[in-house]
C-alpha cells in the first residue's frame, strides 16, 4: 500500500511548550489508522496538524508524495482532507441539509432541492437525521452524524475523526463503523482518534499510539493487544486498576444512612415513576442505555430539571421532602451534579482554572469575603489542582487549552469545593484517557470512603462494574433492577438495560 | 421556593411508594428456604422454654410436631409467652386468656392481634381495631380506620390503663427498655410510646409494606414481618372514596383491590402478580397484591437485610418471624407453611 499522508519529524509547540515532538506518521491509501494515547498526548494536534487547523513548527508534511504547508482547513479540504472535530463545527441555526451543503453551495441554490438530495444522501449513511431541522434542535450524537455526513459529502480522500463515536448509541456506533468501512472500500483513508480502545483494536487495519508528545508504537492491528496498547500509551499496565470488574466481598463497601429517598418521581415520557435510594459510604452505579432516562432523574434531584407539576412524586433528602427548582437550592443541601457534557455545562472555557474552581465556591455561598478574594482564589487553585493532579503551564492557564482529562478533573475539582455530601458524577471518565480514568477512579474511590455518598452514571460497563458498590439499571425512564457487585455480569446488565 | 406550600394545593396528592431498595433488595430468601412444617394459615409465632409454638386457627401447634398442644373456643389472633412459661393467647371472641391457674380471661378487646409480656405480670396488648375483628382487617383498612388501641394490663392487680389510642392497626409489638415499640400497619411505620404512656415518636417511616410483628435477635436489632406490599393501584383506591364505598358494600372482600395474604387462588381475583405484561411493561393495574417480606433491622430501627418471596412465590403473608439459633423461623400465613431461613445466608448484605 502507498502512503497518501507521510508526516516527518513534525513538531508543534504552544507557548514554547511541544505538543506533539519529532512525529513521525504514515498514513496509506485505503486504510483505517487509529490514533491513540492519553488526553495531551498529541493526538488532536497531529491531526489539526493535517488539516490545516494549526501550523506545524517545524518538520514536514507530504500528501500524495508531494510536499504541502495548509494554511487553512479550507485549503486542506479543498486538497481532499476533511476533519471531523470531536465538538462538531456545525452551524447551530441553519438545517442539517443547509450545513451539509455549506461551502459546497451553488451560486442558486433551491431549498427544497437541497432538502432532497441531503436526505438521499442520509439515507444512503443510514443516519436517521431530518435534514430540515435546525441544527440547534439536535442532540450530540445526530450532531455527530451531520458533522460525519458532512466530511463523506464532500468527498474527501482523507478523513480524520475525532473521538467520532463518544456521543453515539451502540446501534448508531454500529452503523458508524459500517460507513467507515464502505469508505475504505472505496479507496478512502481514514485516521479515526479514539479513547474506546476495543473499537480500535476491532475496526482499525493499524494503530499508532503517541505519549506525550511523541511515537512511542506503530504497526499493525495484529501485534497489539488491549495490554500492550494500554502500557504503550501510559507507561505502565493499568487495565486491572482501571477494568477490574470482579471484586472480592471484602473490597465491597457496605451502606451507609440512607440519604436520599426517590418515589415515583416522573418528567413527562422521559423519567416515568421512578423509585430508588442512595446510601452514604459507597458509590451507587447507574447503568442505562443513552434515552434510558437516567441523567434527566439524576438532574431532576439537583433541580437542574423539574419533575412533572402534578403527581411529579417525591424526593426526600434525610427523610424530608425536597422540591429544588433551581440548581442553587440543590448546592446548599450540598447535593452536586458533575456534568456529562463538561463543555456545555462543566466550566468556564475562557475563564482560568482558578476563576472555575473559585466559581464552584461562589456558586455553594462557601466565599469567605463578599468580594473577589484573589489570594484566597489561589491558594484554593493550588490546593485542587494539587490534589486532583491537574497538569498545566499555570493555574491561569484557560480551561479550553486543557486536555480532556484534565478538563474532567477541574469540573470535579469545581464540584466538590462545594462539600457536598451526596455527589452524582455523569459519565465521569467519557473522552478521557486511561491515565487520567484511573485518577478519577481513585479520586471517585475516595470519596465514597471518606463516607460521601456517590452516584456514578456511565454507559460504559467496565466502568460500572469496577467501581459500583450497587449497580442500578435504568431502562425506560425508570430504574429497573438493583445488582451487586457479586452477582453482576455484563450480560445480567445489558439484559437488564435491554429487556 | 416561598410559594410551594401553596403551589403545593395544585399538585394534586402523588401516590408515591417507597422502592424495595437497598436493604430491601429483593431476593429469593423464603421461597428457596426450608419448609419446617406444612399447616393451615400459621400465624403467630412464640417461643418459650426452648421450643417454638405457633397458633393456626383455633389451635395451639409446637413446630415440628403434628399434634396440637392446645384448642380454644375461637381462633387465636395473637400468643405472648412470659419467662416463667404463661402464655396469653387473644381470640376472635373478643377477650384475651392468661394460661396461668386460674385461668385469666380479659375481656374488651375485640381484635388483640400483638401481645407481648414485660417479666410475668405485666402485659402489653394491641387492639387492632375497636370497629372490626381481627379476620376484617381488609375491611377496617378500606375503610381508612384508625382505632387501635395498646393497652398495659397488670395481671398482678388486674388494673389496665390504655398507653396510645387511635393507632392505625397495631400489629406488632415489642418491649424495647424504656419504651414500647409499635408497628401501625395502615401508616405503614414504626413508632415509640413511653412505658408510662404520652406522645408517640416515629422511628422508622414510610416502610414499603404493611408492617406486622416484630420480635428481637440475640446479637442486636429486631425481627420485623410484612404482610402484603403496598402498591400504587391499592394507594390509588384508598383516595378515591366512592370507588371504595362501592367496592365495600358490592364486592366479597376476596376479590377487593386491596392487600391480601396470598394470591391467584381464584380466576375471580383482581389481575395481579404483573399478571399483565405488554411491550415489556407490567401493566400499573395488575400489581401483585401480596408478598413475603422479613426485614431484619438495626440497633436503630433501621433496614439492615432482609428475606423475600417475591411476586411469582408462595411464600406470601409472613405475619410473624422469631429467631432461633443461627436461623429465621416466619410463618407464611399465605402460604400455609413455617419457614426455616439461616440468617445473612441468601440475603444480600452489601
Amino acid at each position: 500500500m502507498s502512503a497518501i499522508i507521510e508526516m516527518l519529524k513534525v513538531t508543534k509547540a504552544y507557548r514554547g511548550v511541544p505538543a506533539v515532538r519529532e512525529v513521525d506518521f504514515v498514513l496509506n491509501r485505503g486504510e483505517i489508522h487509529a490514533l491513540l494515547g492519553e488526553n495531551g498526548a498529541g493526538k488532536s494536534t497531529l491531526t489539526k496538524i493535517m488539516a490545516g487547523v494549526v501550523e506545524a513548527s517545524s518538520g514536514r508534511m507530504l500528501y500524495r508524495g508531494v510536499d504541502v504547508h495548509y494554511a487553512s482547513p479550507f485549503e486542506a479540504l479543498s486538497d481532499g482532507i476533511a476533519m471531523v472535530f470531536q465538538e462538531t463545527s456545525l452551524v447551530p441555526s441553519m438545517t442539517v441539509a443547509q450545513n451539509i451543503y455549506l461551502g459546497k453551495e451553488n451560486f442558486l441554490n433551491r431549498l427544497r432541492g437541497i432538502y432532497i438530495s441531503a436526505q438521499q444522501f442520509l439515507q444512503s449513511l443510514n443516519f436517521t437525521v431530518d435534514p430540515t431541522a435546525p441544527v440547534a434542535t439536535l442532540g450530540a450524537a445526530k450532531r455527530q452524524m451531520v458533522e460525519i455526513a458532512r466530511a463523506v459529502h464532500h468527498k474527501a480522500e482523507v478523513i480524520i475523526f475525532d473521538e467520532p463515536t463518544a456521543s453515539l448509541t451502540p446501534e448508531e456506533k454500529r452503523h458508524f463503523f459500517a460507513l467507515m468501512k464502505r469508505l475504505k472500500k472505496t479507496g478512502v483513508s481514514i485516521v479515526f482518534i479514539s479513547h474506546a480502545l476495543e473499537e480500535a483494536l476491532a475496526h482499525a487495519d493499524r494503530i499508532t499510539i503517541l505519549r506525550d508528545g511523541e511515537l512511542v508504537a506503530t504497526g499493525p492491528t495484529s501485534e497489539f493487544d488491549r495490554d500492550k496498547v494500554v502500557r504503550a500509551m501510559v507507561g505502565r499496565a493499568l487495565s486491572n486498576e482501571i477494568y477490574n470488574t470482579k471484586r472480592p466481598q471484602s473490597q465491597i463497601r457496605k451502606r451507609g444512612a440512607k440519604v436520599l429517598s426517590v418515589q415515583d418521581i416522573s418528567m413527562g415520557n422521559t423519567v416515568r415513576n421512578n423509585s430508588f435510594s442512595i446510601f452514604e459510604k459507597q458509590i451507587t452505579g447507574v447503568f442505562g442505555l443513552i434515552g434510558s432516562g437516567r441523567t434527566e432523574t439524576f438532574k431532576i434531584i439537583a433541580g437542574i430539571y423539574k419533575r412533572d407539576f402534578r403527581r411529579g412524586g417525591d424526593i426526600e433528602l434525610d427523610g424530608k421532602p425536597v422540591r429544588y427548582n433551581v440548581p442553587t437550592e440543590a448546592v446548599r443541601d450540598r447535593i452536586i451534579y458533575v456534568t456529562e457534557d463538561r463543555k456545555l455545562e462543566g466550566f468556564f472555557e475562557t475563564m482560568s482554572i482558578a476563576e472555575n474552581f473559585y466559581s464552584g465556591l461562589l456558586a455553594a455561598g462557601l466565599e469567605k469575603s463578599s468580594v473577589i478574594n484573589f489570594q484566597e482564589m489561589r491558594a484554593l487553585s493550588s490546593e485542587w489542582s494539587k490534589r486532583l493532579n491537574v497538569r498545566a503551564i499555570n493555574d491561569n492557564a484557560r480551561v479550553i487549552e486543557l486536555s480532556g482529562g484534565n478538563q474532567q478533573k477541574v469540573v470535579i475539582g469545581k464540584a466538590l469545593i462545594q462539600k457536598p455530601r451526596l455527589v452524582i458524577f455523569d459519565e465521569p471518565t467519557r473522552g478521557v484517557d486511561v491515565g487520567a480514568i484511573a485518577e478519577i477512579h481513585q479520586f471517585i474511590n475516595k470519596l465514597a470512603d471518606e463516607g460521601l455518598a456517590v452516584v456514578v452514571i456511565s454507559s460504559y460497563l467496565p466502568e460500572i462494574m469496577n467501581l459500583s458498590d450497587r449497580i442500578l439499571v435504568c431502562r425506560q425512564g425508570r430504574i429497573v433492577e438493583e445488582i451487586t457487585p457479586i452477582e453482576a455480569t455484563e450480560q445480567k446488565i445489558m439484559y437488564a438495560a435491554v429487556h | 421556593m416561598i410559594l410551594d406550600p401553596i403551589l403545593d394545593l395544585f399538585r394534586g396528592k402523588a401516590v408515591t411508594i417507597p422502592p424495595l431498595d437497598g436493604a430491601l433488595r429483593p431476593n429469593t430468601a423464603l421461597e428457596d428456604a426450608d419448609v419446617i412444617t406444612q399447616c393451615e394459615a400459621p400465624d403467630n409465632l412464640v417461643s418459650f422454654a426452648g421450643k417454638l409454638f405457633y397458633s393456626s386457627g383455633n389451635k395451639q401447634f409446637a413446630v415440628n410436631s403434628p399434634k396440637a398442644v392446645a384448642t380454644f373456643s375461637s381462633a387465636i389472633t395473637a400468643l405472648a409467652a412470659a419467662s416463667d412459661g404463661t402464655l396469653a393467647v387473644g381470640l376472635t371472641a373478643g377477650r384475651v386468656e392468661v394460661c396461668r391457674k386460674p385461668v385469666v380471661s380479659l375481656g374488651g378487646f375485640n381484635c388483640p392481634v400483638a401481645m407481648a409480656f414485660d417479666g410475668v405480670d405485666d402485659l402489653y396488648i394491641c387492639n387492632g381495631s375497636t370497629q372490626h375483628g381481627p379476620l376484617s382487617w381488609a375491611t377496617d383498612l378500606m375503610q381508612k380506620n384508625a382505632s387501635g388501641s395498646l393497652w398495659h394490663v397488670s395481671l398482678a392487680t388486674g388494673e389496665r390503663r390504655c398507653l396510645a389510642n387511635d393507632l392505625a392497626f397495631p400489629y406488632g409489638l415489642l418491649i424495647d427498655k424504656e419504651r414500647i415499640i409499635v408497628s401501625e400497619s395502615w401508616r405503614h411505620r414504626l413508632v415509640a410510646i413511653p412505658r408510662a404512656g404520652g406522645a408517640l415518636v416515629p422511628i422508622l417511616s414510610r416502610i414499603a409494606g404493611y408492617p406486622a410483628r416484630l420480635s428481637p435477635l440475640k446479637s442486636g436489632g429486631y425481627l420485623l414481618s410484612l404482610f402484603a406490599p403496598r402498591n400504587r393501584l391499592i394507594e390509588f383506591v384508598l383516595l378515591e372514596d366512592d370507588y371504595r364505598k362501592a367496592m365495600l358494600n358490592g364486592m366479597d372482600s376476596r376479590y377487593w383491590i386491596a392487600p391480601a395474604l396470598s394470591a391467584s387462588r381464584s380466576f375471580l381475583e383482581p389481575l395481579q402478580n404483573g399478571g399483565v405484561k405488554t411491550m415489556g411493561i407490567h401493566k400499573p393495574w395488575s400489581p401483585s397484591r401480596s408478598y413475603g417480606l422479613v426485614a431484619e433491622l438495626d440497633d436503630n430501627f433501621q433496614p439492615a437485610t432482609s428475606y423475600h418471596s417475591r411476586a411469582n412465590g408462595t411464600r406470601h403473608g409472613i405475619t410473624s418471624a422469631i429467631e432461633q439459633g443461627n436461623r429465621i423461623i416466619a410463618s407464611s400465613k399465605g402460604g400455609d407453611v413455617i419457614l426455616s431461613v439461616t440468617r445473612n445466608g441468601e440475603a444480600d448484605l452489601t
